[in-house]
């Protein structure tokens, strides 16, 4: 039966959805905007040359080979370095310590981490590596990273632990498993393609970071695999080369982004296909 | 409980639970339980829902000691051992009370390695001595015939009735004295029921089994004893065949007869 009252109902739903779908596309609009803007002035820069060569000077040929391979490293060991710290914290405040209140104040405080401004964590690292080694260093940037890496991974694999049902814990529990082997073969095995995915992530974030590595790692014209010296990496080197007055200069730079933004957009897709596959049961 | 005494010619008390009281927080879920379990028999625990049987299994392998909240005191004999002591190790006592469960909970692993997971805590086996004992277990719950092409396949692409035997197996794997059953049937379909039903019977040669049942003629199928069990006491206890025929408690015949529950 058609009332009024219905007939006010149905306006009201078609409003709502189309505000809705208003919303949706403009934010599909600017990324899409941007993800063009990115393919068509970075893919214009692509060649050989970028995978090859270092960093030119203004108005000589060059490429990214430098700015890639330090980002890589530092992405790396900042992965190394902060996922185990993530991961075990995480299953603290999962498994063993899932009553304590100490559980209540780390996730707090993570939560704070989390969404932490990154430049913060840099001026962190600056004031305690930097300053006392005297100069800027690729570790010093690595450290910077892995401390964004924690609190992303923490958060991870407590959420995915949590999600393993308590059924299966009772289940190995019920055997005789001690707490380490329950939480090694069976949380671990139920939890792995999210705590997975949590990695993947925080690779993610940090692999596009500027900020913390201006302060820690700062920049590197040239080749360089030393730690303990400055590093170049390619968000910092966007950020120099786009700002700079150089035609040449900018070219690379909107094929840095480009870099890095496929990377990303790569990482995400794994993370989710990895997700997926852990949510079909074999 | 002068009713304990009359039957204790029914074989050695395996377990004797004695004046137990359970505590979710400060709320007291069993009142005062005493009941013997006797060796190499069936003893079922029925019940409304929320009477407290499933908290009264957990207590025999001390389950409930994984959530802070949760207490037990009184005293629960294990060979005359009181479990409930705090010096008891719990890893040991549970692989000597094994617990099957209401839904089936396979592991995210192979069929061998969900049965070979218990046994690798406590032997030390070569290949060859394993893949004897994993046969023989899941010999021993009625599956193997079903699974020995296919051992390395996930233990979650088996049917539920599948699972639950696999889940069995897995506990009778350890070679554990006491095995308690909490609904193991409330998720299964009928013929899978009769088969675990079928493999209870087998089993209580070399196990003590307790099995809490929402189901009136399972209890009286596949149990020796009966303990009647209504908002966290224990109304009455006997031979199942005199429960189910005779209740001494009214409670106990209105349950039996469906007349509530």
């Amino acid at each position: 039966m058609i009332t009024a009252r219905y007939m006010r109902r149905r306006r009201a739903n078609s409003i709502a959805m189309a505000l809705s779908i208003a919303a949706a596309a403009i934010g599909l609009m600017f990324l899409t905007l941007i993800l063009a803007t990115l393919v068509v002035r970075g893919v214009s820069g692509l060649s050989w040359r970028v995978f090859a060569e270092m960093t030119p000077p203004p108005g000589s040929d060059g490429g990214l080979l430098n700015a890639i391979v330090g980002s890589v490293i530092m992405t790396v060991i900042g992965l190394m370095v902060g996922t185990p710290i993530g991961v075990l914290a995480g299953t603290y405040m999962a498994e063993y310590g899932r009553y304590a209140k100490l559980t209540h104040v780390i996730r707090f405080l993570n939560d704070i981490l989390l969404s932490a401004p990154s430049i913060i964590i840099g001026l962190f690292i600056y004031e305690i590596m930097v300053v006392r080694m005297g100069h800027f260093s690729g570790i010093a940037g690595a450290i910077a990273l892995a401390i964004i890496v924690i609190p992303v991974v923490v958060r991870t694999t407590e959420d995915m632990l949590l999600l393993v049902p308590n059924s299966l814990r009772e289940a190995a529990v019920a055997l005789g498993a001690p707490r380490s082997i329950v939480i090694r073969t069976v949380a671990y095995r139920a939890a792995r393609a999210g705590i997975l995915t949590g990695i993947l992530l925080a690779m993610a974030r940090v692999s596009g970071e500027t900020a913390p590595l201006l302060f820690t790692a700062l920049n590197n014209q040239f080749w360089s695999l030393d730690l303990n010296a400055p590093m170049a990496s390619l968000p910092a080197v966007i950020f120099q080369f786009a700002l700079s007055p150089y035609d040449d200069w900018q070219q690379l730079a909107w094929t840095g982004a480009l870099l890095i933004t496929v990377a990303v957009l790569a990482g995400n897709i794994l993370a989710r296909s990895l997700a997926n596959i852990g949510a079909q049961p074999k | 409980m002068t009713a304990i005494a009359d039957i204790s010619a029914n074989g050695r008390e395996k377990i004797l639970v004695r004046d137990l009281k359970f505590y979710y927080g400060d709320s007291l879920a069993l009142k005062n339980i005493t009941l013997p379990m006797y060796a190499n028999r069936v003893t079922s625990i029925i019940g409304p829902s929320g009477c407290g049987k499933s908290t009264l299994l957990r207590v025999f392998n001390r389950m409930y000691d994984l959530y802070p909240s949760q207490r037990a005191e009184g005293e629960v004999l294990l060979d005359s051992v009181n479990i409930l002591n705090a010096k008891q190790d719990l890893n040991l006592l549970r692989a000597r009370v094994g617990m099957v469960f209401q839904k089936p909970t396979p592991f995210p692993m192979s069929i061998y390695e969900n049965i070979a997971f218990g046994i690798r805590l406590y032997d030390k086996l070569t290949n060859s001595e394993m893949d004897d004992r994993v046969e023989q277990a899941l010999n021993g719950a009625a599956l193997w015939g079903e699974v020995k092409d296919k051992l390395d396949a996930s233990g979650l692409s088996l049917s539920g009735g599948q699972q639950q035997r696999l889940c069995i197996a897995r506990t009778i794997a350890i070679r554990p004295e006491v095995i308690l059953f909490d609904e193991p049937c409330s998720a299964l379909d009928p013929i899978s029921t009769a088969r675990i039903e079928e493999l209870i019977d087998e089993l209580k040669a070399s196990y003590t089994i307790a099995i809490v049942t929402h189901n009136m003629q399972q209890a009286a199928r596949v149990s020796e004893f009966t303990a009647f069990m209504y908002l966290g006491e224990l109304i009455e206890y006997g031979p199942t065949s005199d429960v189910f025929t005779a209740p001494v408690h009214k409670r106990t015949q209105d349950y039996i007869t469906g007349r509530f529950g």
